[in-house]
């Protein structure tokens, strides 16, 4: 393979090595222009929504398979900090003025505040009890939500004021493609460094991690709060995007719809959930009969994964373009 | 607070409690022995309740007979379930057991309630009792002979399995396997059918909650999703995996609920309990009465 | 009795048995012996049901044994004794002894079966109702092997009943092992403790990394001159 580049082509795949080292390969370049150029071929809104509501989830699962993936630890009462995000950004804005950019920020402060206090509790403890213990949290959020009617409005749902003045969907897709691939390569780098090296060593084995000097506790905190933060800050988005919420938003069935995403498209994976995602949210969407069967499917998908492939969608390419490198003889069998 | 009132408040936390004991048992059963985490549970509380309603209302059959077959019908509907998708994760499961089992009961939960959805549809299919009449406990408190019955069905069912568990060469078998499973083998004991049955009685006792308190929930599809909640509670609370503890810890949830529903109302009542199980976490976190999982604490 | 041809098998990626053949025959107190790591448990695990072997054959009471369930062979009549016990912990003494019986139907046998092993350990018919948990060392050895017998197994085979027992309790495992013995029942016993093992076998097997290395009568084997060197300390 060792052919003489022109000094162009050299730095052209000195780029591109750049790039693909912080996740950006070619099929996952291509995927991303392929979504920024899409406004140019479809006109119709509501395939847009479609889109930027699939991203939306996909960061969703970006955010929670790095808790769930990595530190053994599943954030079953995800939804409920997603909400939480929603109304503190909401709230805000409509109480005191703020531009719903700070919102977003706020958002990501707080519920990154509430993460670290649920962590705190939590992480030290087996990883069922984390997973127990954030979904009472999340029913305790969710509870709030509906108790403090006199603040959020209660199931009537809370008015949301839109992200700026021109709500162009367009735009949305940009921002939301921005902020997703922007969270892949953020989690990705941390995962790639000696911060990452701990959460998989802490993932893998507790005790021998705790042996070779690594704070265990420490970094499981740093790992759960940046993913509830991150959920906050896209549950905010959410909100400013569809313009109400109500406390159904934090309902364990919206944490399963995004794990069933992020399991289905590989636990691990980071990205996996991010094309489960486009696969099933248009899918279900288009056929609007599955619409009905749309929960049940993301149920016994989830089932199936977990006792067939739980490599999931992220193995699977994985298992193709390895049969595609060892037939085209670039590495050996 | 007068004596009435407290006396009103324990009876009905009591009541409560029997139903919070009844599924959180079935809860503790399965993950003793079969280390599961389930979150399905709800779902077979459901499935009881459908039975029991279809029973009595479109079969017209006598509300005791009604809730036996509900049970029955949860017997079968957990032994299947069991077969169909526990017993393969057995065998491909790699990674993390409990996790992956838990996972796959949340996948089955959203499933469930939502087959039930299409099957039956949102509509509530209740009745306003089984028996016309009230029972009067203390002089001047009435309770409704439902959730009399509905108490009774509780303790009976709980008593019963005590003695299957304690009596009879198959429920030694069943905690046998709960302390050590190749010991278990080792004997003789074939781990399936205990799973099997495990499960399914496990769902039998979430069926009969279902079933005897047709009158208080209705039937729908998300029926299920206040008593996984409870009971899931309740487990917490005990710690995972004492039966015992479930028992006990049953009643005791049913009537802080009911005395922290009087003082707080509807919306605050969930915090105020949440509040308590975070506190009580922070203390002892293998539940209150200790770890029979082995490593709850990761140090 | 129990026919063992060519035996292979080990853990994940790990192989442990090269192909091992023993055979013990009814009434015979057979030996397998070896230092640490040689492949003797995963020789037995592999015998009793509770791993798979890659190859090879087992044949007991006529049947092949090889890849069917631990709990189906115990029920032909094999009961193994493991280096952990085993014992359900949590559970009475009395408990434990019934379960030993779990295949067992009929209600006169189980109660025969009982009167057995508390005829053969005394202490266990006081303490029936004593957790297992809270047993010392030798006698949880003890509840073992009487949870063992309680099937009334054509075949008991223990693995390393000596280990991390005080030399007192050594030797009463092994006399009631010998007493076992002298009232017929067949047993195949995994020992690193040598010595004391060839004097109370009629036959045995050497193993080292995965294989036979040394086989025959205890009597002789005593007296083997490599036996001596490596295993007993001789010059």
């Amino acid at each position: 393979m060792q052919t003489t580049l022109t000094p162009e082509a050299t730095s052209k795949t000195r780029i591109l090595t750049n790039l693909e080292s912080i996740g950006l390969s070619l099929p996952v370049l291509g995927c991303i222009a392929l979504l920024a150029l899409a406004p140019l071929f479809i006109q119709d809104e509501y395939i847009l929504r479609l889109l930027v509501v699939s991203l939306l989830f996909g960061a969703l699962a970006i955010a929670f398979d790095f808790t769930g993936g990595f530190i053994n630890a599943v954030n079953f009462g995800y939804a409920g900090f997603v909400g939480l995000g929603a109304y503190i950004s909401t709230l805000l804005v409509t109480k005191t003025g703020f531009n719903p950019w700070m919102g977003l920020l706020a958002a990501l402060l707080v519920t990154g505040l509430v993460g670290f206090f649920t962590g705190l509790l939590t992480l030290p403890l087996r990883g069922i009890y984390v997973s127990l213990m954030s979904w009472f949290v999340g029913l305790t959020l969710m509870a709030l939500a509906n108790a403090m009617v006199k603040l959020t409005n209660g199931a009537r749902g809370l008015i949301v004021p839109p992200l700026y003045e021109s709500v162009s969907i367009t735009a949305h897709l940009y921002i939301m493609l921005a902020i997703t691939v922007a969270l892949y390569v953020i989690m990705r780098l941390i995962i790639r460094s000696r911060v990452g090296l701990a959460f998989r060593a802490i993932g893998q084995n507790f005790d021998a991690a705790r042996a070779s000097g690594v704070n265990p506790t420490r970094y499981k905190l740093m790992n759960f709060t940046l993913s509830c933060a991150v959920a906050g800050m896209l549950g905010a988005y959410y909100g400013h995007f569809v313009g109400i919420i109500t406390p159904d938003l934090m309902d364990t069935g919206r944490t399963m719809e995004v794990m069933a995403l992020a399991y289905i498209g590989g636990s691990g994976s980071l990205l996996g959930g991010v094309f489960a995602a486009f696969l099933f949210i248009p899918l279900f969407d288009s056929l609007k009969k599955l619409m009905e069967y749309r929960l049940i499917i993301y149920g016994l998908s989830l089932v199936a994964i977990m006792i067939f492939y739980p490599a999931g969608l992220a193995g699977l390419y994985q298992y193709v373009t390895e049969k595609y490198k060892t037939w085209k003889g670039r590495i050996p069998k | 607070m007068d004596l009435n009132t407290l006396q009103n408040l324990l009876l009905t936390g009591i009541l409560r409690g029997g139903l919070y004991a009844l599924m959180a048992v079935g809860l503790a059963l399965v993950f003793g022995v079969m280390n599961i985490c389930h979150f399905a549970h709800g779902e077979y509380y459901v499935i009881g309740a459908y039975a029991a309603y279809f029973a009595h209302v479109t079969f017209g059959l006598n509300p005791i007979v009604a809730i036996v077959i509900a049970a029955i019908l949860s017997f079968i509907a957990g032994a299947v379930t069991e077969k169909i998708f526990f017993f393969p994760l057995r065998r491909f499961n790699k990674g993390e057991w409990i996790m992956n089992a838990f996972l796959l009961t949340a996948g089955l939960s959203v499933a469930l309630q939502n087959t039930f959805k299409l099957v039956w549809g949102v509509r509530y299919r209740g009745i306003t009792q089984y028996w016309d009449a009230t029972i009067e406990i203390f002089p001047g408190m009435a309770i409704a002979a439902d959730r009399l019955v509905a108490l009774g069905i509780a303790i009976a069912a709980i008593l019963a399995l005590w003695f299957f568990l304690q009596k009879t060469s198959t429920g030694r078998a069943i905690r046998a396997v709960s302390q050590d499973e190749r010991g278990a083998m080792l004997v003789g004991i074939k781990l399936d059918r205990i799973y099997t049955l495990t499960f399914a009685l496990g769902s039998m006792f979430a069926g009969l909650g279902g079933a005897s308190l047709l009158s208080l929930t209705p039937a729908y599809p998300y029926a299920g999703v206040r008593p996984l909640i409870s009971s899931w509670f309740v487990v917490t609370i005990v710690g995972l995996g004492s039966v015992s503890g479930a028992i006990v810890g049953g009643f005791l949830v049913g009537v802080f609920e009911s005395l922290s529903y009087y003082f707080l109302g509807q919306g605050w009542q969930d915090v105020a309990s949440l509040g308590m199980l975070i506190v009580l976490l922070l203390f002892k976190p293998s539940g209150l009465f200790g770890t029979k999982v082995k490593g709850v604490l990761e140090k | 009795m129990l026919d063992v041809t060519n035996l292979q098998a080990g853990y994940d990626c790990l192989q442990a048995l090269w192909g091992v053949s023993l055979s013990v025959s009814q009434g015979e107190f057979v030996a397998l012996i070896g230092s640490n790591g040689a492949g003797k448990t995963t020789t037995l695990r592999a015998i009793s049901g509770l791993i798979k072997p890659l190859a090879g054959q087992v044949t007991f009471m006529g049947r092949q044994i090889a890849g069917i369930s631990a709990d189906q062979i115990h029920r032909l009549g094999m009961s193994f004794i493991t280096e952990d016990l085993n014992l359900f912990e949590g559970m009475t003494i009395r408990d434990n002894l019934l379960l030993g019986a779990y295949s067992q139907k009929d209600k006169k046998k189980i109660k025969a079966s009982l009167d057995y092993v508390f005829d053969l350990f005394p202490l266990f018919e006081t303490r029936q109702k004593q957790l297992a948990g809270t047993l010392s060392g030798g006698e949880r050895r003890m509840l073992a092997l009487g949870r063992g017998l309680m099937s009334e197994p054509h075949l008991l085979m223990v693995d390393e009943p000596s280990l991390g027992l005080a030399p007192q309790t050594v030797k009463d495992v092994f006399d009631a092992l010998q007493a076992l013995h002298r009232k017929g029942i067949t047993i195949l016993l995994v020992e690193q403790n040598v010595n004391t093992t060839l004097h109370i076998s009629s036959k045995a097997y050497v193993m080292e990394k995965g294989e036979i290395v040394l086989q025959g009568a205890s009597a002789e084997l005593l007296e083997n001159a490599y036996l001596k060197e490596t295993y007993l300390g001789a010059r």
